[in-house]
């Protein structure tokens, strides 16, 4: 089994059809906004109004449940420690040097629907936004291509070398490794297959080399795009509106 | 258009205090415009080596010193490396060469870094993946194609750049027969539009593609013939190890052996991928002892899937998978390595030790046996492996990784071994050497299993089974299977 590192689910929805450099843009302002939310109400307000957005771009509940799943553990582990960290306000109980308070407790519930609206901003950015377009995005807000190009290469190898960890504990299995012994024993059986897959990874990177030269990575022609990222109208007014609602709501925020 | 003169290049050392390692040794070569040639050489003969510096890749990415002169696409190589895009390389392994993430933009790519017009572009991206039948999987990632789909798309994506000079290196390497078929009829279009083909192959099929063919042996290469002279030279091809008529292939054989008790039992096995759709539906199977089976069928069958299942690699989802009476369920597979050896396809990617020694050695102390340094020599010795013994098998050659591969299996000595796609990418020597082993495990009443597409191989065998679509279709002697579905 691979894991692809592509989280992209197809579709045709507005979200889906947006000029990829809108929804950079668009999920900065929402990185910030979910920084700056000020109450519980507020957060839970805007996290609920993502799964919306989520929801009408045709992204099917099973994915925003497995990203829940994800972040459960980060979200019980601040739920659980956050409020023994800063206690304050009234208190419940005091167990030694550990005191639980009501304020503690707001502050992480707090944390935890920041960090899950953190996490759906960024979701909302990758389910709907292919991996080459996300790369001529960087590029044409002035990644330079080699850069643009290693990532998208790093996305397209890293499938290939995962397949390849497997391919050597494979063979191994088939001539008698047995994962079992400490840790530690296990830790240096591993050793060889990290060697192998390292090699193999070398010598994908040196077919890769000539592969790239042979069709002209180094030559010294202006390199064309063939589809140039163009904005509509449509993606104009969406990047205004999804400004002008960001300064608003900060104004708000700083106003009160 | 193409043009070598007294081509010599070596490979710098690989080790440090050993010598260069040279490949050419004085190579002429001549091909005029449009015209197709194929070089044909054994494993290691240095095909992709040759092509590579046609290509203007060797020395400049690879290292190593060439001498002579090349001229190609009308571009002396002194000069520089050819223009871009006037000499297309279509490497062997087809899917390194694949490195963005659509197969539309697979072929913009290089026209791109041409720095061709949008428009322009878009035209050739059209034409060429309506050339190569390949516009129902535009939006499809590269490396989730076929093996024949990824050979035609890097076709594609060369062919949108008008090379005038297209070489390819054993464009049919790795393929099933379906794949074979696909990337036959796309080289042929190739060459009824006038390309300048130069193809690298060890197989006569391909070469015969091209019509006129030179022999690589020995860093140099044969004046050109036509085809018919070279293949009424059988001798001269057997002796560069480039062939191994069926003739000759030593006896494998049916013997029977309907009687024994089961090696293998497989009940109504059902498998699937966690999360996606079930591939093997309801396997019934019974392999008896020293019955050598040929499992057939095309790509995605579930052939490989199916024999992952008799080592414990993959575990069905229901059903039952019994070795020598016991079943597997609950046991590791590395338990299982003692009953069933498998060798896989693709031997560079299955040798982890620093030396070949410690790499056949490795099964046996792993497996606890107690005779490992007398299990290692003798193995070492009967597949000539004794100069490379202290070797790092990842510096070998092709040719040799294939032999330490079969070494390592032979050295576990299990009573069952199964065999994935064995004879793929092997040449005639090779081939010898694989056929030799299988004899010598026949008369010690060895269990075979093995998986082809090579239907003489499967005609050998005591029994041949058809699996398509994850089930059984045919099961019974090779004449009658083979026969019914060829």
């Amino acid at each position: 089994m691979t894991v692809t590192f592509d989280t992209y689910v197809p579709g045709s929805s507005l979200l889906h059809r947006l000029d990829p450099r809108v929804k950079l843009w668009a999920t900065l302002l929402g990185l910030m906004a979910a920084f700056m939310l000020p109450g519980l109400g507020a957060q839970a307000l805007f996290l609920a109004g993502i799964h919306l957005l989520l929801v009408a771009a045709g992204i099917p509940w099973r994915r925003l449940g497995n990203l829940w799943r994800q972040m459960a553990i980060l979200v019980i582990l601040i739920l659980i420690l956050q409020p023994f960290l800063r206690p304050v306000g009234r208190e419940v109980f005091t167990l030694g040097p550990l005191q639980l308070t009501v304020g503690g407790m707001l502050d992480a519930l707090r944390l935890a629907l920041r960090a899950l609206a953190i996490a759906f901003v960024v979701a909302a950015l990758l389910y709907t936004t292919s991996q080459p377009a996300l790369v001529s995005a960087m590029v044409r807000l002035g990644l330079p291509y080699p850069w643009g190009l290693t990532v998208s290469l790093a996305l397209r190898f890293l499938p290939a070398i995962q397949d390849l960890y497997h391919t050597v504990r494979d063979a191994q299995a088939a001539r008698g490794w047995v994962a079992e012994g400490p840790l530690f024993r296990r830790l240096k059986e591993h050793l060889p297959v990290l060697v192998a897959v390292m090699i193999g990874t070398l010598r994908m990177s040196d077919q890769l080399t000539l592969a790239l030269a042979a069709r002209g990575l180094e030559t010294t022609r202006q390199r064309t795009t063939w589809r140039a990222l163009r904005m509509e109208r449509r993606d104009w007014g969406i990047a205004l509106a999804a400004t002008l609602a960001f300064c608003l709501f900060a104004w708000w925020q700083f106003a009160n | 258009m193409i043009r070598a003169h007294d081509v010599t290049f070596a490979y710098a050392a690989r080790l440090p205090g050993e010598h260069p390692q040279p490949v050419l040794t004085g190579c002429s070569l001549e091909l005029g415009s449009g015209r197709a040639l194929a070089v044909m050489g054994p494993t290691g003969a240095g095909k992709s080596t040759l092509s590579y510096v046609l290509a203007g890749l060797a020395p400049r990415h690879t290292g190593g010193t060439l001498s002579g002169t090349i001229s190609i696409a009308g571009r002396d190589l002194h000069d520089g490396p050819p223009e871009i895009g006037s000499v297309g390389l279509l490497f062997q392994d087809a899917a390194t060469q694949l490195f963005t993430t659509t197969v539309e933009d697979e072929v913009a790519w290089g026209l791109e870094a041409m720095g061709l017009a949008p428009e322009e572009i878009g035209r050739r991206v059209e034409a060429s993946l309506t050339h190569f039948e390949l516009t129902t999987v535009r939006h499809r990632a590269p490396w989730a194609l076929s093996g024949g789909q990824q050979k035609r798309l890097a076709l594609a994506a060369l062919w949108a750049m008008r090379p005038g000079v297209l070489l390819l290196d054993e464009p049919l390497g790795g393929l099933d027969p379906e794949g074979c078929a696909e990337v036959l009829a796309a080289v042929d279009s190739l060459r009824e539009a006038g390309t300048t083909l130069l193809i690298m192959t060890l197989h006569p099929e391909t070469a015969h593609q091209a019509g006129t063919v030179a022999l690589l042996a020995d860093g140099q290469v044969s004046p050109a013939m036509p085809w018919k002279a070279l293949a009424k030279q059988e001798t001269a091809l057997i002796q560069t190890g480039l062939l191994l008529p069926r003739r000759l292939w030593p006896d494998l054989g049916p013997r029977g052996g309907d009687g024994n008790a089961p090696a293998i039992e497989i009940k109504d096995v059902h498998f699937g991928y966690p999360g996606e759709a079930e591939v093997l539906h309801g396997i019934d199977l019974t392999v008896r002892t020293g019955q050598f089976v040929a499992l057939v069928g095309r790509n995605g069958a579930g052939k490989s899937t199916l024999v992952r299942h008799l080592n414990g690699l993959l575990r069905p989802r229901s059903g039952t998978v019994s070795i020598l009476g016991q079943p597997l369920a609950g046991r590791a597979a590395g338990t299982i390595a003692r009953q069933v050896g498998f060798l896989f396809q693709r031997p560079e990617q299955q040798l982890f030790s620093p030396t070949v020694r410690d790499e056949i050695a490795y099964g046996p102390m792993r497996l606890g046996l107690n005779d490992v340094q007398a299990r290692v020599d003798g193995v070492l010795e009967r597949f000539g492996l004794q100069d490379v013994a202290d070797v790092p098998p990842a510096l070998l050659g092709y040719g040799a990784q294939r032999t330490v591969t079969l070494a390592v299996l032979a050295a576990l000595a299990t009573p069952i071994v199964v065999l994935d796609e064995p004879t793929v990418g092997l040449d005639g020597r090779g081939l010898a050497q694989l056929l030799a082993w299988l004899a010598e495990r026949r008369e010690q009443g060895v269990t075979i299993v093995l998986v082809t597409h090579d239907l003489d191989l499967a005609a050998c065998a005591d029994r041949a089974i058809t699996l398509d679509a994850g089930a059984v279709i045919a099961d019974g002697p090779p004449a009658a299977v083979i026969g019914g579905c060829a």
